[in-house]
């Protein structure tokens, strides 16, 4: 990979130093954090101009903290970090993101950061999918101070987001939740360290009645130019009694809200066909998780 | 245009020029003439290039070398004691891992980062933690081996 | 395994010589070197997968600071060459290549290069040069390209077809008269490639008095060297090839001549610097891959199994040249179901075609691959159409030992006998270990994951090529005993990762009574010292290059034991030598060390010590350096079978291997833990090969879309089975070095129809094309 037209290196240590410079090279900037997908979009001449690479990591960006509505995470805090927050890898609540952390290698994990995950708006990658489940917030700055979107509103199409020129990611909120929650997320690679064909997961709690509520099914890989909600199987399992066969109903009407692709990888037949079995599997996953966490409050 | 930067590499501190697309392996191996990372892909996809940065293993063809000031950097080159080999790097010699090698240097350090972890001697954790690392010759068996061998002598 | 020929070296898990030096960053890559001055070249390549050049501006690129020099189709011999090593330099293949042409016939092919001070400054060149094309019709179908009217690719075959061989024996007619049941099937395999991990690269170095050196990542110093010479007009003795320690793979690939080899030559005669000329991974993906081929097989069965008439049809994509296609073709049918079994009406015809696709190489099992998923695959539809068993019939019509040479005799009847045979061990052995009796019926199992075992085997391969037309087989080696007692050993054999250095460094201790650590590889060769060989292909170096290096260090060893006789005054038959020391047998009192002898024969006839005057003797002295060149007595066959559990969700379409027995007739292990090595590795390419790799390209330009590993669908640690099981069953082959035959491709050429019949026995669903991905299963299943 040669970005021969990059002509200075950046690290500036707060955000009036970043906004400053984006301010001055406007479009020709590329923020930086772990860049472990630059060459991927070098190769697709998405960097085509770029003059400045600007590396955030020194800014204060990094961990994770609370406040009484949310967790909040830095938008560089590495992947691995997140791995090893506890909270993550033991409250199911959050389960999706620990099982996202458990297909990378480990030499993307130690520089890739959940901010340059969701930055770059990759239909394939798997945090995106994930905290689309958990209904993740995002705290975006720039020029004109900071605004909060939701996930949901920030990947317009592959590799495209809303992020204005002088604009930047700056933090992920995931709600907190007092339910009896859990999550799962699934990925479906040909290999190891692939890029996922499908990925989906979900998250769900139960009632006093024991019926599934606050149902999020989130799908992403190669379904559709961005991660997406599915709403209608939302719905459909919104109190419903947990059963196999809401699990597989469920799984089949994510379709209407899928557009899938053909490429050389699969069929857009067999990612819907892979988009309704990972649905299920992900909804059985959960479900067997928050019966746990309701055995364990017993 | 180049800018200097200062590496800290097996801890040697090395002035650099370096223009900012230049990536922290072509650095190591043209300006520091260290052999050990290499290139296979140039695009973080055989993990030849692995190199520890603070400890962790990274693909240093996708990392640049401005991006890497300020890090501890180690190679192969830096994981033997003068003439006193790594116990990875024996246990490579001894189980008959390393075939055309080319691959090896990256998955030492993949495997070095599992030990100094703490990485036991579970196959599946083994293979999971050499996901990010491709070899064409040797199947991998041997090197799973080899690993599984340091996991073991560290537990005992 | 037992030691019955009671070796002290051979058969041991010797380390590896060159293990130290590559797991402390490996120095001996020629990725690694760098000469002064030295100029980076880079090529430009087409566009289009068909189409003439009508002009090349490279004024823009010219202009560019730091470029020296760029070439074009007019800079350079127009020449046409074979570019493959394999055949012989005096019929050396069809020559239809060119260096860069005015047509360009597969999207990737090289039509420019620039030579410049830096990489980047190259690469940046390399856009600046404009091109107009003019685009004819493209063929990536081998169908579309023999079809009527189609326009020709290749200057030399006006109807796209480069070999359409018919081969044939006994009365077919009537073999298919005779048989109780005929089954016609048509298996067909894709494009995979090699990933040889260093890239493909070389450094040339043109001296102003016209003599040439270069340094490369190949598995063949002398055929890089023939080919320069012969594509440059540059006399052969004026090139040195200077051999690598070793290299970062090839499998194949690197048997045969890019055009960047010559352009690099020639960019440095221009500029009068070294230029480096090496492939990024893009690059690299589209030399050269597996060919593609259709095979039909149509097989006369009696009902006890007996085969009764065999005919094979092979169609083969050779991309717009013929370069290792033909080649291909002919081994698939001809180390395939033409002569695995035993039958005697038979008939092969085969279509070397040539297409817009891109080129086919020479890739570890050529040919044998692809015949052994037809044979092999069809052998279990037969069976289990006839519910016949597998082992047995296979061994119904197995050729036995002493039995002349199935492959060989096509060529030249009678020559050659399968000496060393011991295929029904490989089958029973296998079968044992593995529990294959114990499957299931197909896709009975219950569940949505479903087990099931398959086997195929692999009859008959090769031990390097003797016998077969216009393919060279000889080697040689050259053993200097050095004063310090170890010997020195100097082959052409270049170590392409399979442990050739070891498996010399253990034949010549063996032969000469040294210790292990007493053979030392000598790595400062080139081709002008070393004696001529084929490249490292087609399982040859244990076989005959250890045949050279056991025949030159037994020269050596029959003078160090004259010197030592005349040393000790004894009778050299009265003599052995044991871990570097010379006695007299059974008086261990009276010897000399081999550092002593080789002290004597180099030190001054007379000499002065406190005491005395000693005198030697003349006749002594001199170094003790011994060579031999020489073509092994056969080409001894090396029969195996693998057995392959595999796991198929049956929701998803995947196919998890779960475990390999292996069992393979290789006569004398040299050392065992090499020959695993060799077999685990196979098993990752061949579940590659047969699960996930894949070479697509775009339909419209041909541009590759899998050049990259993300893309490229290769096994990693994950994807392996937990176990593999290698049974090595030690024939001693007579003609071998201490019994020993080749190894290296018949583990490759099984797995595929081991796999694809385990996927049978777990689902019922039989898959005839490759590869098998999920998504055939799913379809086969009726739920997609």
């Amino acid at each position: 990979m040669s970005l021969t037209s990059l002509e200075k290196f950046y690290k500036p240590t707060n955000s009036s130093e970043l906004v400053s410079l984006l301010n001055d090279y406007e479009d020709s900037a590329l923020i930086l954090a772990g860049g472990s997908f630059i060459h991927g979009l070098a190769a697709r001449d998405l960097l085509w101009g770029v003059q400045a690479l600007i590396d955030i990591r020194g800014m204060g960006l990094t961990g994770v903290s609370e406040d009484s509505a949310n967790y909040q995470i830095g938008a560089t805090t590495r992947l691995i970090d997140l791995a090893r927050t506890s909270l993550f890898n033991t409250n199911p609540a959050f389960a999706a993101i620990a099982d996202a952390l458990t297909y990378p290698p480990k030499q993307i994990l130690n520089v890739a950061t959940i901010g340059g995950n969701i930055a770059t708006a990759c239909p394939f990658f798997d945090l995106p999918t994930a905290l689309l489940a958990l209904e993740a917030d995002l705290q975006i700055e720039g020029t004109n101070g900071a605004r909060d979107i939701s996930l949901r509103e920030f990947a317009l199409s592959p590799f495209e987001n809303v992020l204005g020129s002088n604009e930047f990611l700056s933090r992920i909120m995931v709600p907190k939740t007092n339910a009896n929650k859990a999550s799962a997320f699934l990925k479906l690679e040909t290999n190891a360290n692939d890029l996922a064909l499908v990925n989906v997961a979900a998250s769900l709690s139960l009632d006093s009645r024991g019926n599934c509520c606050n149902v999020r099914i989130a799908l992403g890989g190669g379904v559709a130019g961005t991660p997406v909600r599915a709403l209608a199987a939302e719905q459909l399992m919104e109190n419903q009694s947990p059963s196999e066969e809401l699990f597989k109903e469920a799984g089949e009407l994510v379709l209407g809200d899928i557009d899938p692709i053909s490429d050389h990888r699969a069929s857009a037949a067999y990612r819907s066909a892979m988009a309704k079995v990972f649905t299920t599997r992900s909804l059985q996953r959960s479900y067997q998780r928050v019966l746990k966490v309701q055995g364990n409050s017993i | 245009m180049k800018q200097l930067i200062t590496l800290k590499v097996n801890n040697d501190q090395y002035e650099i020029a370096a223009n900012p697309w230049e990536t922290l392996l072509s650095v190591l191996r043209d300006q520091l003439g260290l052999n050990s990372p290499k290139r296979g892909c140039d695009a973080g996809g055989c993990g030849c290039c692995t190199v520890h940065i603070d400890g962790g293993a990274v693909y240093s063809c996708m990392m640049f070398a401005h991006s890497a000031q300020d890090c501890e950097i180690t190679t192969v080159e830096g994981i033997s004691k003068g003439k006193s080999l790594h116990p990875l790097q024996e246990a490579f010699i001894d189980k008959g891992a390393v075939q055309c090698g080319y691959c090896t240097s990256g998955i030492l350090m993949s495997a070095k980062q599992y030990i100094d972890e703490g990485g036991g001697s579970e196959e599946k954790q083994i293979r999971q933690s050499l996901s990010g690392n491709l070899c064409r010759c040797t199947g991998y068996q041997k090197i799973v081996d080899a690993v599984k061998s340091v996991a073991e002598n560290k537990i005992a | 395994m037992g030691n019955k020929l009671n070796t002290r070296v051979v058969g041991t898990r010797m380390r590896r010589p060159d293990a130290l030096d590559k797991v402390t960053g490996g120095r001996g890559y020629v990725f690694n070197m760098k000469l002064n001055g030295m100029l980076y070249g880079k090529m430009l390549r087409s566009m289009y997968p068909h189409a003439r050049i009508l002009s090349i501006d490279t004024s823009a690129a010219e202009k560019l600071p730091g470029v020296k020099s760029i070439l074009t189709a007019k800079d350079v011999p127009s020449k046409a060459f074979a570019p493959i090593y394999i055949k012989d330099m005096y019929s050396d293949g069809v020559r239809d290549v060119r260096v860069l042409d005015n047509v360009v016939r597969y999207t990737g092919e090289p039509i420019a290069a620039v030579a410049a001070t830096t990489l980047d400054i190259a690469e940046e060149a390399i856009k600046l040069i404009d091109v107009e094309y003019e685009e004819l019709p493209h063929y990536f179908n081998m169908h579309d390209a023999i079809r009527e009217g189609a326009t020709q690719i290749n200057r030399e075959f006006e109807n796209n077809i480069c070999l359409s061989p018919v081969i044939e024996e006994g009365d077919l007619e009537r073999g298919f008269a005779e048989a109780d049941h005929i089954f016609e099937n048509t298996y067909s395999t894709h494009r995979v490639h090699t990933c040889y991990m260093e890239p493909w690269m070389s450094i040339a170095d043109a001296s102003a008095d016209g003599k040439v050196t270069i340094h490369s990542s190949t598995q063949h110093v002398f055929g890089l060297r023939e080919k320069l010479a012969y594509i440059l007009d540059i006399p052969l003795s004026d090139i040195s090839v200077i051999k690598p320690h070793y290299i970062g793979g090839g499998f194949g690939s690197k048997t045969e001549i890019s055009s960047a080899e010559p352009l690099a030559v020639i960019l440095s005669q221009k500029t009068g610097k070294p230029v480096r000329m090496e492939n990024s991974r893009e690059e690299d993906f589209i030399t050269n891959a597996r060919t593609p081929m259709e095979v039909t097989l149509k097989t006369g069965v009696k009902n006890d199994g007996t085969i009764t008439a065999r005919e094979i049809h092979v169609i083969a994509d050779c991309g717009p040249y013929a370069t290792y296609g033909p080649e291909a073709m002919m081994i698939c049918a001809l180390g395939g179901a033409y002569t695995t079994y035993r039958c005697k009406n038979r008939k092969f015809t085969g279509q070397a075609i040539l297409t817009n696709n891109m080129r086919a190489g020479a890739y570890r099992g050529i040919g044998g691959v692809q015949g052994c998923f037809a044979t092999e695959s069809q052998i279990d539809e037969i069976c289990e159409t006839l519910n016949l068993d597998p082992i047995e019939f296979r061994l119904k019509n197995a050729h036995q030992a002493g039995d002349p040479n199935p492959i060989t005799d096509v060529f030249t009847p009678g020559a050659f006998k399968l000496e060393s045979y011991r295929y029904e061990e490989c089958l029973r052995e296998g079968s044992a270990q593995s529990g294959f009796h114990k499957r299931m019926p197909a896709g009975s199992s219950q569940g949505s994951k479903k087990r099931g075992i398959g086997m195929a085997s692999q009859p008959l391969w090769v031990s390097g090529c003797v016998g077969f037309p216009d393919i060279p087989e000889q080697s040689g080696a050259i053993v200097r005993i050095n004063p310090d007692g170890t010997a020195s050993l100097s082959i052409p054999t270049i170590d392409i990762g399979s442990g050739q250095i070891t498996t010399m460094c253990q034949i010549a201790a063996e032969e000469l009574g040294l210790k292990a650590d007493q053979v030392k590889m000598n790595y400062h060769l080139s081709s002008d010292i070393l004696p001529f060989e084929p490249p490292t292909h087609a399982s040859r170096a244990t076989y005959s290059a250890g045949n050279a290096v056991k025949k030159a260090a037994s020269q050596a060893k029959q003078r160090i034991l004259e010197i030592a006789a005349s040393m000790l005054e004894a009778n050299s038959e009265d003599l052995e030598i044991q871990e570097g020391l010379v006695f007299v047998k059974g008086v261990p009192a009276r010897r000399l060390s081999v550092a002593e002898i080789a002290q004597y024969t180099e030190s001054a006839l007379v000499q002065l010590t406190p005491e005395s005057i000693k005198k030697g003797k003349i006749e002594d002295k001199g170094t003790i350096l011994c060579t031999a060149s020489a073509a092994p007595q056969s080409n001894p066959s090396t029969p195996c079978a693998m057995f392959v559990e595999v796991e198929v969700d049956t929701d998803t379409g995947e196919v998890s291997v779960l475990e390999v027995t292996y069992a393979h007739d290789i006569g004398k292990v040299i050392n065992p833990t090499s020959a695993e090595g060799q077999v685990e590795g196979a098993v990752q390419q061949g579940i590659g090969f047969t699960l996930m790799e894949h070479m697509q390209f775009d339909q419209d330009t041909g541009a590759c879309l899998t050049s990259n590993f993300l893309d490229y669908k290769m096994p990693t640690a994950v994807e392996m089975p937990s176990k593999i099981n290698c049974i090595f069953i030690e024939s001693i082959e007579p003609t071998g070095p201490f019994g020993a035959k080749g190894l290296g491709e018949t583990p490759l050429i099984v797995p595929a129809p081991a796999i694809a019949n385990a996927v049978y026995n777990a689902t019922g669903v039989r898959i005839r094309s490759l590869p098998i991905t999920p998504e055939k299963i799913l379809t086969a299943l009726e739920k997609l």
